[in-house]
């Protein structure tokens, strides 16, 4: 696959929202995962510091991404992460898939899980595994998307 | 959603749709690109206000500041273009940092979209785009570009009013003179006109522009912190009436035109037979035959 010359929808470069939705200021994980995620041949779009759960899920609407990676370090993702999802089933968005990152303790990752937020990880993975990862739930959502249109 | 539903929903304005077949005219085959708009072609009408200028001018900052005072005067939808790596093929998209608290308040449909190595400071599909955007009842489109050099121009042959924002301290009169991106402003911003040296700039880009005899073309100076000077600016934009409708179906018949060509001879050059004959001949020569015998097929096949 040449860069920049890919014309089948399944095997074009992979967009992924990277947001913080809530009152959280540490961006240097973020800045470093923009940059790998680059690295990698996807389209990065940063929501920037402070966006409200709103804004997170209109970006994505708008951008059309296919994968939101959210992120906290301040230990609120039981709550945002939730609103995030909220808002997304509120107005029937079901084809993005929901990954997470951050200070998250084991114990709070089932209940991430059953949101369909996966991933979930934490300081010190390598960052191979999250793309991996990210790049798997694209590809889930690129199949489900492709047959909507045949 | 099939295509018809999404032809429906950018008719009708839904956000999901738009951003849905924009995705479709960026990454999928030329097929359903051609259906989409083949059927939306005619629907809209839309001025397509250009903004471009060198990287960190503030295009963004400026797009974030006049988008909601052009809104009063009807719907409003942003295209930003920002560069993709050259290594990687990937891209990071900042422009939307700067604009969303008042994108939210307002509801203005925003898009970033790679330039996917394209040059000239646009994306191949950025003409597609804009009619998209066009067909679901905009009245302005706003289009920046990625941080441009002094040949990136494509924007001319797209907006209807070319924008280009400027900054104190990017070069003296002999840069205002150079050819570029400096002839093809129908108005000239200097943002951040509170920096040291924003008068002198202001009259280098003025005395450049009387000497090409465009005196009714404005340099206007703006500062986005303090909005000042932004009512200038915004009624320019409102006043303007002329529309490209030449150069843009110029660009885009010449755009798929060239690239059927492109495909047909690279196809052709790919499954040569490279023998020691054709590599001892010098490559015009070969390029001559090429160009022959592709001629004779077309003449056979299509224009009799």
């Amino acid at each position: 696959m040449e860069n920049g010359k890919n014309r089948k929808y399944t095997e074009a470069p992979i967009k992924v929202l990277l947001a913080k939705p809530a009152i959280d200021g540490h961006d240097r994980g973020i800045f470093v995962l923009a940059r790998a995620f680059r690295d990698a041949g996807m389209d990065v779009i940063y929501a920037g510091l402070l966006p409200t759960p709103e804004e997170v899920v209109d970006t994505a609407i708008n951008e059309d991404v296919d994968v939101i990676a959210l992120s906290l370090l301040n230990g609120a993702h039981l709550t945002a992460f939730k609103n995030v999802i909220d808002i997304m089933n509120k107005k029937g968005v079901h084809d993005i898939a929901v990954v997470g990152g951050g200070i998250i303790p084991d114990e709070d990752k089932p209940a991430l899980e059953k949101m369909g937020i996966t991933g979930n990880f934490g300081p010190g993975t390598p960052l191979k595994i999250i793309i991996d990862h990210i790049k798997k739930r694209a590809r889930e959502i690129r199949k489900l998307r492709e047959n909507e249109y045949r | 959603m099939n295509i018809d539903n999404l032809i429906e929903g950018i008719l009708n304005g839904d956000n999901r749709s738009i951003a849905r077949a924009i995705s479709l005219v960026e990454n999928s085959d030329p097929v359903s690109r051609e259906r989409i708009i083949k059927s939306i072609y005619s629907a809209g009408n839309a001025k397509v206000i250009g903004i471009t200028g060198p990287p960190g001018v503030g295009k963004s900052t400026i797009i974030g500041n006049i988008a909601p005072m052009l809104s009063d005067y009807g719907k409003v939808s942003i295209l930003a273009v920002d560069p993709a790596s050259p290594f990687s093929g990937g891209s990071i998209m900042g422009n939307r940092i700067r604009m969303q608290k008042s994108l939210s308040r307002k509801g203005i449909f925003m898009r970033s979209t790679s330039n996917r190595l394209y040059n000239g400071g646009l994306s191949e599909y950025s003409w597609d785009i804009v009619k998209i955007l066009e067909a679901s009842g905009s009245d302005f489109i706003i289009l920046e570009t990625v941080g441009s050099g002094q040949s990136d121009i494509d924007i001319m042959n797209i907006a209807d009013i070319t924008c280009v924002i400027l900054a104190p301290g990017l070069g003296d009169e002999i840069q205002a003179l150079k050819s570029g991106i400096m002839e093809i402003g129908d108005v000239f911003i200097v943002n951040k006109i509170d920096r040291e040296g924003s008068y002198i700039a202001i009259k280098d880009i003025r005395e450049t522009l009387n000497l090409s005899n465009k005196i009714k073309t404005p340099v206007i100076g703006i500062n986005s912190i303090d909005i000042e000077n932004y009512d200038k600016f915004l009624d320019y934009i409102v006043n303007w009436n002329k529309k490209n409708y030449r150069e843009k179906y110029v660009r885009k018949l010449r755009q798929i035109v060239l690239e059927e060509i492109y495909n047909k001879y690279s196809y052709y050059i790919d499954n040569m037979d490279y023998t020691e004959d054709t590599l001892k001949r010098d490559p015009y020569t070969t390029a001559e035959i090429i160009i022959d015998s592709m001629n004779k097929i077309i003449d056979k096949s299509t224009y009799k």
